[in-house]
């Protein structure tokens, strides 16, 4: 990974403990959290106390281009506790590309980050979240989605290198006619993973769809809880894959409809196994190798790897 | 090209195939006719290299080399390939990445009359069967291969796009010295390529190998499947047999 000062078109970028750059971009008002919380009185109902790391994003107008925030560990044995806050205010179409990531994949470090995005009336939000880490390191990330009446939600978590423990939660709140999908896909390899996921379809006419892909190697355990909860008349599906390609690895997927109004529609699938014989042989007769062939299914399994473009700039490599 | 000797083969402990021989020759069309479940496609997969069947007996040889115990890449490497009867999808992998990785030789898809935006599907995935075809063989022509096995090619076709496939094998693969193997149970695709040679396989056997496929043809439609095991190495068998 380059330096994170170097990287152009980062609106926000920390390294261990410290913010190294912000980039403001007109239409919105970017600071580290605990700025924004002795700036704007408003903001301390999101933070459970005043925040020592982390971004503060308000889109207060259009902006055509991404934004860009990266947490970053450089150093050993690091500690961070980023609290974020991201506001998208009325009819506002944003787009966000989120990494955390370390330097080194040696380093051990701690990150337990904090989020509550606020996704306003009729707004859309795309949100890309990235996260590297390295064998040693422990995570725990959580975040909140609140979306007002009409507003979408567009949410791609991508985690492909996973630390030695990734506690991940989401909670979703979804008001009337606002929608909300998730692509989450994770492959973990040396590591222990635990994901609760949830919806709550708290306005008429909402709608939520959550995908999970989740692949477990080398001595691997997932444990994938995903909930949806209909409080009102909306609509709701999970589906949740996973692929075992080891022996001594496993996966727990846990798939929960919990409907409290029968207007409502819950639905859900769920499958864990391993890769199907009859692609391997399909592209083996391509004359892919086995392992070319594995690495080209699991590829496809956990989405294209769409690289995070600014102004034609892949930044995305940056981090990798 | 390829010469296939008195192999036998196993599922489990079930025979399924059973003292096969067959020989194709450089640029030759050797049809292999036979009903359902006659053990066709195993064959086919047998001689790709799938690894669900055990060789009990016989060999495989292909430009000369025994390879018998090769994978199913390294049988591709060697310019063998296999067009599916029913290809697998492939979530989440265009057509387009797929054929950046095989090709070995570009393929210009204008050239066949297709809706260009099939390269940026997920392969198989809502394809239809004319599709999916397509799709088989544009990959197939990338390989740039030199021998290739059609699993029923027409199954589920029309007779237009039936032919419109055929025209391509001919000018694609044909042309370019390519031989075939095509397994079949239709005329149609007889007629339009002209195998030099047809086989009929009966409960994993070949009964009958002709270098008169309009005969053998002729005889299936009127008498059946079931008239080529009475005709077994007599009067069919005597046209030609592999040398």
């Amino acid at each position: 990974m380059k330096n994170v000062r170097s990287a152009k078109g980062v609106n926000y970028s920390q390294t261990d403990n410290r913010v190294e750059k912000i980039s403001m971009r007109r239409g919105a008002v970017i600071l580290p959290s605990f700025k924004a919380y002795e700036e704007f009185k408003w903001t301390r109902k999101y933070f459970e106390q005043k925040p020592e790391e982390g971004y503060f994003i308000w889109v207060k107008k259009q902006i055509n281009h991404p934004l860009t925030t990266c947490i970053a560990i450089s150093l050993p044995k690091v500690s961070q506790e980023p609290r974020n806050l991201v506001i998208i205010e009325k009819g506002i179409e944003a787009e966000i590309y989120s990494i955390c990531s370390v330097v080194k994949k040696n380093l051990c470090g701690v990150h337990i980050g904090k989020s509550r995005i606020v996704v306003k009336e009729s707004s859309t939000l795309k949100m890309r979240h990235f996260h590297n880490w390295g064998r040693g390191d422990r995570v725990e990330s959580s975040i909140k989605f609140f979306l007002e009446k009409e507003a979408k939600l567009s949410y791609n978590y991508k985690c492909l290198a996973v630390p030695e423990t990734l506690k991940k939660e989401s909670n979703t709140f979804l008001d009337f006619r606002s929608s909300a999908g998730f692509e989450i896909a994770v492959l973990a390899e040396c590591g222990d993973v635990d994901m609760h996921d949830s919806i709550f379809l708290n306005g008429e006419k909402s709608s939520g769809m959550m995908k999970l892909r989740i692949i477990a190697d080398k001595n691997s355990k997932i444990s994938a809880h995903s909930k949806i909860i209909a409080n009102s008349a909306g609509k709701g599906h999970l589906d949740c894959t996973g692929l075992l390609l080891d022996e001594n690895s496993c996966i727990s997927a846990v798939p929960e409809l919990l409907n409290k109004n029968k207007d409502a529609t819950l639905t859900h699938e769920a499958s864990i196994g391993k890769i199907s014989e009859e692609e391997l042989n399909y592209l083996r007769s391509r004359g892919l190798t086995e392992d070319e062939a594995i690495n080209l299914i699991v590829t496809g399994f956990l989405g294209e790897n769409v690289p995070f473009l600014y102004k034609g700039r892949t930044l995305s490599k940056d981090y990798m | 090209m390829l010469k296939v000797e008195n192999l036998s083969v196993k599922v489990g402990s079930k025979n399924i195939l059973r003292g096969i021989n067959i020989e194709i020759k450089k640029i030759e069309v050797h049809a292999l006719l036979g009903p359902n479940a006659s053990g066709k496609s195993t064959l086919a997969q047998v001689i790709m290299g799938f690894p669900d069947y055990k060789i009990t007996a016989g060999k495989i040889s292909f430009k000369g080399k025994d390879i018998t115990n090769l994978s199913i890449e390294e049988r591709a490497k060697l310019g063998m390939a296999l067009v599916f009867q029913h290809p697998p999808t492939i979530k989440g992998i265009k057509l387009s990445k797929l054929l950046e990785k095989i090709s070995k030789q570009k393929v210009d898809i204008k050239e066949f009359s297709l809706n260009p935006n099939i390269l940026e599907r997920e392969i198989n995935v809502g394809f239809s069967g004319g599709e999916k075809k397509l799709s088989e063989i544009i990959q197939i022509i990338s390989l740039d291969p030199s021998f290739v096995v059609f699993d029923e090619l027409d199954a589920g076709l029309d007779i237009e796009n039936l032919e419109r496939l055929t025209s391509i094998i001919k000018d694609k693969l044909l042309d370019n010295g390519v031989s075939i193997l095509l397994i079949t149970h239709r005329g149609d695709i007889l007629r339009f390529l002209k195998p030099d040679v047809a086989y009929v396989m009966l409960d994993g056997e070949i009964v009958c190998s002709s270098g008169n496929w309009k005969e053998v043809w002729r005889t299936i439609t009127r008498y059946g499947y079931e008239k080529c095991k009475e005709c077994e190495g007599r009067k069919l068998l005597s046209d030609r047999q592999p040398s």
